[in-house]
């Protein structure tokens, strides 16, 4: 299976248990599928504030499914790579109930990509099998030498690096009469010495190294001849682990309407648009509100408008934000309009959606230039509230 | 003497629990249009009202940015509006800095808190803490004043009697005042059977929950004549804010009050506080807090609160004639409050509670737990 920064798809699943937040999974009660390219399907049972990781060959009866490759799935799980970005470019698709597999979002802590240690053993490894890759050829023009390495201790051992023809070998033996020599004591001092963490003045000055032949061919030669090994540890700092509060903040609340909007939504019950209008200037007001702001005078007479109208502003959204009475993500795309309706004029518009499969046919209005007409269409059980208009539609 | 600015006009709503047929642009609008009444004054570019200062929470209001939903119902389109997100005594500082400054010269100064909206007051002032730690531990403006409450009684010899008395004397005295919270009469034996919020203090020991809106008309010394004939002046302001964190100061010192009272005094040259001010208006958002805040601006000494009830000091130095505010405000509005009910005796408007002869008066109001921070204005007739 391929790895991805080092992980492969498996060790996302396999540490899914370990990760697991019951906090987060509190009333989900769900089967959630994963169908990653190439690599397989898993399906992920929540119940009861436990869960269960399976690989499996059906994804019969997920209430949603992600699909995605296998790097972009890790990627998401590790943080590397952005999860809205990877939505939004399609590089990730969910099946399904979108709202419901939003809640997988708390059900785990984030993967943390293990920081193991690294030996001795596991450096001098890494920095000659990294030789090749970190040779500049073209430094190398009319070059032909060899560089043994001989470090001793219980993690040391031979290698020799041959140059010739602008091409770079690596054996793990000395054998012959290699150009230069490098001989260690113990192969740790090595390591530290190419990590920079000691000196190669202090070493040789104690006794610890030594060089034999073309001294100067290991001392100014190989820095021109290889990149600078890089420690994949990055210094051996640990990646520090930031503590991160998630809370959801909520107090219920009462919102009262007062007389005037009160008036208005008791007017959507009743399947009639009422505007209100200001006894100064004439200005109709949607929703009503209890002044005209701009003459500052009580505006309580009411004017029944529409509840026909035309477009006159719109938008149309491809990323929704939740809806804040249920938090969860309205389907998109959707077409946001201002109406203007029949009665009204100039600004006094009124915002609310177009049905769906009407969003392309939608044409805006502007000055003379006359917008699409389009009807309520209400819904059957009303309440008084802005639902009860549940989209408006081309009136043909 | 620095110089001073003047209210014109005051306009209120009753104190009420809860306005459930009104939203909070409803209750501003009554105050908005009593002001408009009151002084004729207008919104001319030239001459009326440019600047608008309010004052509301978000929180509370339960929307972002809790002044832009209000501009029109205090008159504020097309004009500078500013808004006090804290304890709407500052709004008079915030006045005041406007107005001497010469920023502009006619300042509305309107306010909101519909208490009633939100499911728990508590909840709304337990986000005051900080997430991490005091939030998780449940602190709230009730258990902390509480923490507070404490450690003042037992310093100052306050009792339970004490509080009991006090909410006694709050609620005879609200009755009397015609924007005063509806609350029932109770006795001294009534208010200590009220259950424990949390020891010392009692449900009745804490204000209640209340809706409240009201506005001022604020100007320079110039400018007042031309809106009425009985000015109120603000010839003092001083504000102090104590330390955050609960464990940094020792709760008993009154630090944050005596340095605003005493900032705010000297502004008005004012040298001692027993003799020269006729009214005291505390925001005792708990009954302990009333001789708390007493010893805080100079009228009880220090750690004799208690003895200082016993020897009448309340009535002696005319404290909280309006019910304070544990008769009922909303806790963001008590400086308001206070300042108006100071407006009505000073102006010789406050009907049965009037002080004779009233000249100078103080309004102090607080934020915060435990009283963390702390604002004091000295008025004059």
């Amino acid at each position: 299976m391929a790895e991805y920064w080092g992980i492969k798809v498996e060790d996302i699943f396999n540490t899914m248990q370990e990760r697991f937040r019951p906090e987060g999974a509190k009333d989900v009660d769900a089967v959630f599928g994963y169908d990653i390219k190439d690599e397989g399907k898993w399906k992920l049972t929540v119940k009861n504030n436990e869960m269960k990781i399976d690989k499996t060959s059906d994804l019969a009866g997920c209430i949603a499914t992600m699909e995605a490759d296998g790097e972009t799935f890790v990627g998401v799980n590790t943080g590397k790579v952005d999860a809205t970005n990877a939505f939004m470019s399609g590089k990730v698709k969910v099946e399904g109930d979108m709202g419901a597999f939003g809640k997988t979002g708390k059900l785990f802590r984030k993967y943390v990509i293990a920081q193991k240690e690294m030996t001795v053993k596991d450096y001098l490894a890494d920095m000659f099998a990294t030789v090749v890759s970190r040779f500049k050829a073209k430094e190398a023009e009319g070059l032909e030498a060899s560089f043994a390495f001989d470090l001793g201790g219980q993690e040391g051992g031979k290698w020799t690096v041959f140059i010739k023809d602008k091409v770079c070998t690596v054996t793990t033996t000395i054998e012959g009469k290699p150009t230069v020599t490098l001989e260690f004591n113990d192969a740790k001092d090595y390591v530290d010495f190419i990590l920079g963490k000691i000196d190669a003045q202090s070493i040789l000055a104690a006794g610890k190294a030594s060089a034999k032949g073309d001294i100067n061919m290991m001392a100014s030669k190989w820095p021109i001849l290889f990149e600078k090994y890089k420690d994949p540890m990055g210094g051996n700092i640990p990646e520090q682990e930031l503590i991160v509060l998630k809370k959801t903040i909520s107090v219920n609340q009462k919102f009262s309407t007062g007389p005037i909007m009160g008036k208005f939504l008791k007017g959507l019950k009743d399947k009639k648009i009422y505007a209100n209008k200001c006894p100064q200037c004439g200005r109709l007001q949607l929703p009503p509100r209890e002044v005209c702001a701009e003459c500052r005078v009580r505006a309580a007479d009411f004017v029944e408008v529409g509840p026909k109208g035309e477009v006159r502003y719109m938008d149309l959204v491809y990323y929704a934000m939740p809806d804040p009475l249920t938090g969860v993500a309205r389907e998109t795309p959707y077409g946001g309009i201002n109406i203007l309706f029949d009665g009204c004029k100039g600004n006094e518009t009124l915002p609310h959606f177009i049905r769906k499969d009407q969003i392309e046919k939608i044409q805006m209005g502007w000055n003379e230039k006359k917008g699409t007409r389009v009807r309520p269409v209400w819904e059957e059980n009303r309440t008084g509230d802005i639902w009860d208009i549940k989209y408006f539609e081309i009136d043909e | 003497m620095a110089k001073k600015i003047a209210i014109c006009a005051v306009a209120q709503i009753k104190n009420d629990p809860d306005y459930h047929y009104l939203r909070f642009q409803n209750m501003l609008l009554e105050c908005f249009e009593s002001i408009i009444k009151q002084t004729k004054v207008t919104f001319d570019m030239e001459k009326g009202i440019r600047t608008i200062i309010t004052c509301s929470d978000d929180v509370f209001d339960a929307r972002t940015i809790s002044n832009n939903g209000i501009t029109d119902v205090v008159g504020a389109h097309f004009r500078g509006e500013e808004k006090m997100a804290q304890e709407s005594i500052n709004g008079l500082g915030y006045a005041m800095a406007c107005i001497l400054s010469g920023h502009d010269d006619l300042i509305l100064f309107m306010g909101h808190c519909k208490e009633s909206q939100g499911e728990s007051r508590r909840m709304v002032s337990n986000l005051a803490y900080d997430p991490f730690y005091c939030r998780p531990l449940g602190m709230d403006y009730h258990n902390v004043d509480a923490m507070q409450a404490r450690a003042y009684m037992e310093k100052s010899k306050v009792t339970d009697e004490h509080l009991a008395k006090i909410v006694v004397r709050s609620r005879k005295n609200g009755k009397q005042n015609p924007y005063g919270r509806e609350n029932k009469i109770v006795t001294e034996k009534e208010a200590m059977q009220s259950p424990m919020y949390s020891d010392p203090l009692r449900e009745i020991y804490i204000y209640p929950v209340t809706d409240w809106a009201y506005g001022m008309l604020l100007c320079s010394e110039e400018r007042a004549k031309e809106f009425t004939n009985n000015p109120v002046w603000i010839t003092g302001y001083g504000s102090c804010m104590d330390t955050y964190f609960l464990g940094d100061k020792d709760l008993t010192s009154n630090f944050s009050l005596k340095n605003a009272a005493q900032r705010s005094y000297a502004k008005a040259g004012i040298k001692d506080p027993r003799k020269e001010i006729q009214l005291f208006e505390l925001s005792d958002h708990a009954a302990y807090q009333l001789p708390m805040w007493a010893e805080g601006v100079g009228i009880a000494d220090e750690g004799n609160g208690g003895k200082w009830i016993d020897d009448g000091g309340m009535d002696k130095f005319n404290v909280n004639l309006s019910g304070g505010q544990l008769n009922g405000n909303p806790l963001l509005l008590g400086g308001a409050a206070r300042a108006i009910e100071c407006y009505y005796h000073l102006s010789n408007q406050a009907g049965t509670r009037q002080v004779k002869n009233a000249k100078r008066a103080v309004a102090q109001a607080t934020y915060g737990g435990a009283g963390q921070h702390q604002a004091v204005i000295v008025m004059e007739s």
